[in-house]
């Protein structure tokens, strides 16, 4: 008798909690478009101050939890924790979001914190997420649609800037038409890979940058014969380290340190690409003879080598860098930020220099390009505010220049993903140029800033600092990089890294997809395995060349075919 | 003796334990039919639609299963052989030294490295085979061309099994010594009047005096054959070497947790279970039959 | 023993001795690499110019850790968890053998009860059931999971060796105290567990090593740094970084804060409570091991 009423009360608890949960959850449906409509706020919890206001500030504090990426080495100012800092005091000062975090992780353990978060479906109320667990999420339905909210509540800046990339980005946050996530915005330059390359080392040997892959071959040989390095462990062309990758591909298709993509690119290569065949149907990159043809050159400069022995197992391929043992590396433009800075810490002369080389068979350089969205916020299904989430991002995009963020690094930010124009660093680049020359003056981009280059009027008012005359050398000399590191570390960047991209005409190359399709979700990680394992093989001869061949019949095999057909689906859309 | 009534004291002693392994153990064993599932977060383990031995079939398609197990084996099993004999030489030759002292000191410092974490230990072996690291320094004084030990696939597992065997051989030859100690030192003596040489004496009374100590190791290591090391290889592979490197649990975990790949990480981990399981019990078997010994 | 003296046996000691030094020096040249490391000036370990010696000795690396708040609390948090998994350890483990250190005869499901516990050491549901097990207790970011679930990986193997001990203590001292009508209870606490003390120690050493060095539980279960058990706080410093998605400000954070120097002290650190440890124990776990998983 006992054991039964317990069980009874128990069952009507439980019956009387869903009840009042289900009525609740009617209670907002139906009173929410109402008081939108009017502006009513007698239901303070769902109805902000103003109805569809970007910034509104609601009237009662909603709380929001999220997920943070937190390094542990960051060191912050004192009162700034990752937990309590500027940026949630300012959120909750303007929009009275109240922001928690139900976890934090390093960024190494950032993934794997994430997928077990949505193994379990543990889910925050909002969160930042990578293409392939945005599909994930979206398949189980455990993200809300985001199409409406979207619409009323976006700022019209970020509206500007997601725009900024001709649908690109809301389209890959979309899915069946509707919208399930707000894609982040990167600029376009961080998608292409430059050669970067001691020209003090050139220099000395009197030797211009290499312009081919012949050009390459022979520059790095003799940077490898003449210990341009002095100490003997000279390293003409770096690799990369373990934790990076040969190239690019589809579903991370840009900033690849150390990679070999301009390489390929040369070839008329572009591995990890899905390409329009010569029978104008899709096909991957990575089985391609043209892939074949770059790595029998990559296996044959290894082996002689001129590629540093230790790629793929190095911890970090920069530090080496860093020592001024490498004459020749690829990556983006913004290794001002990279290795460079301690670079010339170490060695004041050291003389990086950009270029969009070495060039294919045609003479033209021909880069793989980027998508621009690499991460995406999502809200958890069944969340109250989803609006909250968007009205995070618009104050981000309308304050994130105000902050300091020598105090605490703008990760920080609930929520915070990039949104930069497209085309900000090309637009950085030239507005430093004409400032330089004196074309035009630094008022003149003021304005720019409130189109989303938010960093511009820092920029051009302070290239004077940094920059010497002649304006229009960029070798280190005519740099001081001493009177103001940050300045220098970003000017260095946009005018050396971007500059070769303002420079030199190119016709980008773009694969036909940036996302996953439904077999990918299963197979993917297997063949992606295969290809790099093999790849890496090949390149430092613990394989055979012929290898490639296996491997393409393997790829078509374990799914490879199945998942051509489906990418030709998805295209067909 | 009246020991009928005990039983239900014995019953009540295993209680605190058996209900920790039921909570933390056994409750989230449910989870092995994820193998048999398309899991789906949201409907999770009870609401997922069964597809039987789909996971499985695959499983068996992939060229990477084969190799995992292969690779799992073939490090495990040098790894008890290492883990056999490194320490009973070790153990014989510290037998052999008469200086106390040496002999205490030797001792507690080999088995230093068994307390430390392979996250730890991961770290400063990768330094010191690094491409440019002490290792390969000294291989050049010798003429020898620098070698990317931990980037050669043809090496890894070796550097595995040495690497471990190195980190535990010390607290294995605790066992040896101890067993050595337990040989009456009369029967030395009684061969020294005899004339028996240092080494005979080794080969006829110290080897017969540890060999069931070594037999009955051999066969308790057996249910570890499909256990290569996790944390081990986990801190010190990559890419390069995923060909002879990769254990089945490095392998679940990569599938499971970074590949979300849920369904196809719990098979092959139910797979491995099963078979040390088999194991375990045909070691039990065998050690019965050896050594009329029951392992547990 | 006047045959010894000959100088071929002088030899072989020499030899003996020089090789069993060398071997022993491989032991500890990776805890004093580490300690030179972090000794030295950051350029110099960066550079990777660090060998045998500090090269710009400074101690500004402790000097550090002092005001890391976090180390402090998970090594505080680590030594929690110590403690609390020792404690529950012993008695579970203890409280398990004894009814299991029976015969069939005495005990009737023993046999049953034992090869339950051999199926639960093997099998496991995997990460994801095991995280919704121990969210469905609330013990996400407690301590307790990490002691209670670290405990259930590891409790069923203490329990085989320390049953094997019980069951090769003399039968007789039992036998008496029963005659004088003791029960069970009695003679495990007043009879086994001084007898037990090596094998009991041994286990807890085991215990406490494996609590201290885990790191991954401490990954899973805990949602911020705050909460890390201290090699969790390590691995994350010491793991390296994918900058694929990383903004450029992010990376050139990271790059100025990478710091070898100080991974090394707080690794160095970290090591320290093992190395107290385990010379205060080691006379006990000597006896332990041997007696508890070999018995001529």
């Amino acid at each position: 008798m006992n054991r039964r009423g317990i069980v009874l009360i128990a069952l009507l608890v439980v019956v009387a909690i869903w009840v009042a949960a289900c009525g609740s959850g009617k209670e907002d449906e139906t009173s929410s478009p109402v008081a939108e409509t009017k502006g009513k706020s007698e239901d303070g919890k769902t109805v902000s101050t103003a109805e569809a206001d970007p910034f509104g500030r609601y009237e009662e504090t909603v709380k929001i939890s999220l997920s943070q990426e937190v390094d542990p080495t960051d060191q912050l100012a004192p009162g700034q924790t990752p937990e309590d800092n500027q940026y949630t005091q300012h959120v909750l000062k303007e929009l009275n979001i109240e922001v928690e975090y139900a976890w934090t992780a390093s960024p190494s353990n950032y993934d794997q914190r994430l997928s077990l978060a949505i193994a379990s479906n543990d889910l925050p109320d909002a969160m930042v997420v990578g293409p392939v667990q945005l599909r994930q999420l979206v398949q189980s339905g455990q993200i809300a649609d985001l199409t409406e909210v979207y619409e009323q509540y976006a700022s019209d800046t970020l509206k500007t800037i997601i725009d900024s990339t001709g649908g690109m980005a809301l389209e890959s946050a979309t899915f069946d038409g509707r919208l399930m996530a707000i894609p982040s915005v990167k600029t376009q330059e961080d998608g292409i890979h430059l050669m970067w390359i001691r020209k003090d080392w050139l220099d000395a040997l009197g030797l211009e940058p290499p312009r081919t892959i012949d050009d390459v071959e022979r520059v790095a040989r003799a940077f490898v014969e003449n210990n341009m390095g002095e100490t003997g462990k000279t390293i003409g062309l770096a690799g990369p380290d373990s934790n990076g990758k040969m190239y690019a591909h589809f579903l991370e298709s840009a900033n690849n340190l150390y990679g070999f993509d301009p390489i390929f690119s040369a070839f008329g290569a572009y591995p990890g690409y899905w390409l329009e065949g010569e029978d104008g149907e899709p096909v991957y990159g990575s089985i391609l003879p043209e892939v074949k043809e770059a790595l029998a050159k990559l296996r044959e400069w290894y082996a002689a080598g001129l590629i540093d022995p230790e790629m793929g197992v190095r911890n970090d391929s920069g530090e080496s860098v860093v020592a001024g043992e490498t004459g020749i590396f690829f990556a983006p433009w913004w290794m001002g930020y990279g290795p460079l800075a301690n670079a010339i810490r170490e060695n004041p002369e050291a003389n990086w220099q950009a270029y969009a080389l070495p060039l294919d068979a045609n003479g033209e350089f021909r880069p793989h390009m980027s998508t621009p969205t690499v991460e995406y916020v999502v809200v958890r299904e069944g969340y109250e505010h989803p609006e909250a989430a968007i009205k995070l991002l618009n104050l981000l995009v309308r304050d994130e220049s105000k902050f300091d963020i020598d105090a605490i690094g703008i990760g920080y930010y609930p929520l915070r993903i990039v949104f930069a124009p497209s085309d900000e660093m090309s637009v950085t680049a030239q507005a430093l140029r004409d400032v330089l020359s004196g074309a035009k003056k630094p008022e003149d981009f003021y304005p720019l800033v409130d189109q989303g280059y938010k960093l511009l009027a820092n920029d051009v008012d302070n290239i004077h600092k940094v920059k010497l005359e002649p304006y229009d050398r960029m070798d280190i000399e005519y740099w001081d990089p001493q009177a103001d590191m940050s300045v220098w570390t970003r000017a260095y960047s946009t005018l050396v890294g971007v500059g070769p991209i303002l420079d030199t005409p190119m016709e980008g190359v773009y694969s036909l997809l940036y996302s996953q399709t439904n077999t990918m979700e299963k197979r993917w990680a297997n063949l992606k395995t295969m290809e790099d394992e093999t790849f890496l093989r090949i390149v430092m001869g613990a394989a055979p060349l012929d290898d490639f061949d296996t491997f393409v019949e393997d790829w078509l095999d374990q799914g490879g075919a199945q998942i051509t057909e489906e990418v030709k689906e998805a295209i067909r859309k | 003796m009246r020991t009928k009534g005990f039983e239900k004291h014995y019953f009540i002693m295993l209680m605190p334990g058996l209900i920790w392994l039921i909570l933390f153990s056994v409750v989230p064993m449910f989870g092995i039919v994820i193998a048999f599932q398309d899991y789906h977060p949201v409907r999770g383990i009870f609401g997922s639609e069964w597809v039987g031995l789909e996971h499985f079939i695959y499983m068996f398609t992939l060229n990477e299963t084969k190799s995992i197990f292969l690779n799992t084996i073939f490090i495990a099993v040098m790894k008890i052989i290492g883990h056999l004999i490194i320490p009973l030489l070790f153990a014989l030759m510290l037998n052999e030294v008469r200086v106390a002292l040496f002999k205490r000191t030797v001792q507690t410092v080999v088995y230093l490295p068994h307390f430390l974490s392979w996250v730890i230990l991961g770290g400063i072996l990768l330094d010191i085979f690094a491409y440019r690291g002490p290792i390969n320094q000294l291989l050049q004084w010798f003429g020898v061309e620098p070698i990317l030990f931990f980037g050669r696939a043809d090496l890894f597992p070796y550097l595995v099994v040495a690497s471990d065997v190195w980190k535990e051989f010390g607290f294995n030859t605790i066992i040896y010594l101890a067993a050595l100690t337990g040989i009456h030192p009369s029967l030395y003596e009684a061969a020294a009047m005899d004339g028996a040489s240092r080494l005979r004496r080794l080969w006829h009374i110290t080897l017969p005096g540890v060999r069931t100590t070594a037999v009955l190791l051999a066969v308790l290591s057996l249910g570890n054959v499909l256990n290569a090391g996790f944390d081990q290889i986990f801190n010190l592979y990559n890419p390069l070497v995923y060909s002879t490197g990769d254990i089945i649990d490095t392998w679940v975990y990569r599938a499971g947790l970074l590949n979300l790949q849920y369904e196809l990480a719990t098979a092959v981990g139910l797979l491995k279970s099963v078979v040390g399981f088999i194991l375990i019990s045909l070691s039990y078997y065998l050690a019965y039959r050896l050594t009329n010994y029951r392992i547990f | 023993m006047v045959r010894d003296a000959t100088m071929g046996s002088k030899t072989a000691d020499v030899v003996l001795i020089v090789v069993l030094s060398a071997i022993t020096v491989t032991c500890i040249l990776p805890i004093w690499y580490t300690l030179v490391l972090s000794l030295s000036s950051q350029s110099a370990a960066a550079a990777g110019k660090v060998w045998l010696w500090p090269v710009g000795f400074n101690v500004n690396a402790y000097m550090e850790i002092i005001n890391d708040s976090q180390f402090f609390r998970s090594f505080f948090i680590s030594v929690q968890r110590v403690v609390l998994a020792a404690l529950f350890n012993f008695l579970a483990v203890v409280m398990m053998a004894y009814p299991l250190s029976k015969s069939p005869k005495q005990f009737r499901s023993r046999n049953v009860f034992m090869w339950i516990l051999v199926f639960i050491m093997l099998f496991n549901g995997g990460l994801i059931p095991l995280y919704l097990t121990v969210k469905a207790y609330g013990l996400i970011n407690s301590v307790w999971a990490l002691v209670f679930v670290g405990g259930a990986q590891i409790i069923v193997f203490y329990v085989i060796l320390t049953v094997n001990f019980f069951r090769n203590l003399p039968k007789e001292l039992e036998e008496a105290a029963l005659v004088d009508g003791a029960g069970p209870w009695y003679v495990l606490l007043k009879l086994y567990i001084p007898l037990a003390v090596p094998v009991l120690a041994t286990v807890t050493l085991f215990c406490i090593v494996y609590h201290w060095n885990d790191f991954f539980f401490g990954l899973i279960f805990m949602t911020r740094e705050q909460y890390y058990p201290l090699q969790t706080y390590i691995q994350q410093l010491v793991v390296a970084v994918d900058p694929s998605r990383m903004t450029e400000d992010q990376y050139k954070r990271l790059s100025e804060l990478s710091n070898r120097t100080l991974d090394a002290a707080k690794i160095f650190v970290a090591m320290i409570p093992v190395l107290i440890v385990y010379p205060f124990l080691q006379r006990f776990f000597i006896h332990g091991i041997t007696l508890g998983s070999v018995k001529e």
